[in-house]
């Protein structure tokens, strides 16, 4: 056995440097559970999935947002490792009772990626609410796209896992609609260049924390761990054995019963 | 004693010894005692936690993402380099080439960060035992370590050990989200299939990261 494993291992080592895949870089889905903020009774999941490409796919699925609406979503955050994380209502330091975009970027950070439906994705287009999703007559809201690696900020890949979705739009007077009889002008807007848009449109009503992370690709069925090659020695061993022990018996007997018969011969 | 009586009786020393060093040997390459074959797992992962605020939704230490170098497995007398692993044309995992290395799934995550790592190993390959032709022995508790790209080594400990036929493999519990850096190990079990040249099933070792050391 020994001796077949060393005569093995040198082509083995060969077969070795040629069939060294290369990683460049892990696939995986980050899971993100969407949590309300500043009451918004939303709720979601979503999933970043790294593809070996380089490509970053997004799926939102949200429920319970401002009905038939556009809600701007970013990813926000950065790659300078800083620890962002989701606000609470103490983030709230106007005092009015919402927790405002401004208000909640210390705690969650600047826009990284702006997630349009088409178009460009960085945070110039962070209020182009004519590329976000629009959430259904029923307040359900679904996402889904491909950036490419190319258009991403360096390392977004990298950096998934310290990321925040944030999902904008609440509906303060309850009315299912944006309006300024809500909460005034948004200030966010406004300081944007952009006048007249309501603050109920730009306050973020949902914000995602990692909860979990699984395969990018999952492979098809068991994995072929095994030729069985070696599943049998026991047995030959144990038959090879036995067979020697029967042998030694074998002389044993005989050598005595001839002595024996020599020995009366003798006599 | 006559001269060929003496001969005879060494012979049959010799053969009696050799006899009982091959059934030492045998019960050594006896196949290891595998788990029961598990039912299929429930429902997948879905995180328990529904409350806004800064709490984390995740379980225990986290560590950034890093390629895996070494695995050492101590109770399985292991230590042997990792390679990356893809997938096969037809979907299929990749497997390592020789019986020794052990290949590390490069579509999942890293171990020591966040998801399921994935090594596999193989119990038997081209006439040499398989790194992993003990894994069934792990317990649990039993210690795993690998050795990162960053200079840390991930320690895992084993939860549990499953097995599961090939037709049936549990994609979910192996490869779907889980909340805490997990590792798995897979090796092959079970019954072999001559007509296919295939184990009927696999095993699967369960851990989860404990310590990480530089
Ligand atoms: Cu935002």
């Amino acid at each position: 056995m020994r001796i077949r494993r060393t005569l093995l291992a040198v082509p083995a080592a060969a077969a070795l440097l040629l069939a060294t895949p290369t990683a460049a870089l892990a696939d995986e889905s980050v899971h993100v559970k969407l949590l309300e903020l500043n009451n918004s009774g939303a709720s979601g999941n979503a999933t970043l999935t790294a593809t070996s490409g380089g490509d970053l796919r997004i799926s939102i699925r949200s429920t319970g947002l401002v009905p038939n609406s556009p809600h701007a979503q970013h990813l926000h955050g950065s790659t300078t490792g800083m620890d962002f994380h989701c606000p609470d209502m103490s983030a709230d330091t106007n005092g009015n009772g919402y927790v405002s975009t401004e208000e909640g970027m210390p705690a969650y950070g600047d826009i990284f990626v702006s997630l349009t439906t088409k178009g460009d994705t960085s945070k110039a287009s962070g209020l182009a609410v004519d590329r976000m999703p629009t959430a259904d007559p029923e307040g359900n809201l679904r996402y889904d796209r491909t950036i490419a690696g190319a258009d991403l900020p360096p390392g977004t890949i990298e950096h998934l896992k310290d990321l925040h979705i944030v999902e904008h739009g609440v509906d303060a007077n309850d009315n299912d609609k944006y309006d300024l009889a809500g909460l005034g002008e948004s200030t966010l807007a406004k300081s944007a260049g952009l006048s007249g848009i309501p603050e109920e449109a730009t306050d973020p009503a949902l914000c995602g924390m990692v909860s979990g992370a699984a395969a990018g690709s999952v492979p098809v069925g068991g994995v072929a761990t095994g030729d069985g090659s070696t599943r049998d020695e026991a047995t030959v061993w144990y038959g090879a054995g036995g067979l020697a022990l029967l042998a030694a018996l074998g002389i044993v007997v005989v050598t005595r019963r001839r002595s024996y018969v020599l020995n009366r011969v003798q006599r | 004693m006559t001269r060929s009586r003496k001969v005879a009786l060494v012979a049959a020393a010799v053969l009696a010894i050799a006899g009982a060093i091959a059934i030492v040997v045998g019960r050594h390459d006896e196949p290891v005692a595998e788990p029961p074959r598990t039912a299929p797992p429930g429902p997948p992962f879905s995180a328990p936690a529904t409350r806004s605020g800064t709490d984390v939704l995740t379980t225990g230490r986290l560590l950034p993402t890093s390629e895996p170098t070494r695995v050492r497995i101590p109770a399985l007398h292991v230590d042997e380099a990792v390679i990356g692993l893809g997938q096969n044309p037809d979907g299929s995992m990749q497997v390592p080439t020789d019986a020794h290395t052990v290949g590390w799934y490069t579509k999942a995550p890293t171990p020591g960060s966040l998801g399921p790592a994935v090594l596999a190993g193989h119990v038997n390959y081209r006439g040499a035992d398989g790194t992993f032709a003990r894994l069934a022995m792990l317990r649990p508790g039993d210690r795993i370590m690998v050795a990162r790209q960053d200079g840390v080594t991930a320690t895992f400990a084993v939860n549990r050990l499953d097995r599961y036929p090939k037709d049936q493999f549990p994609a979910d519990a192996v490869y779907g989200a889980i909340d805490h850096a997990g590792l798995r190990l897979i090796t092959c079990g079970g019954d072999f299939d001559d007509r296919s040249g295939h184990y009927l099933d696999n095993i699967v070792a369960y851990a989860s990261l404990v310590t990480a050391d530089r």
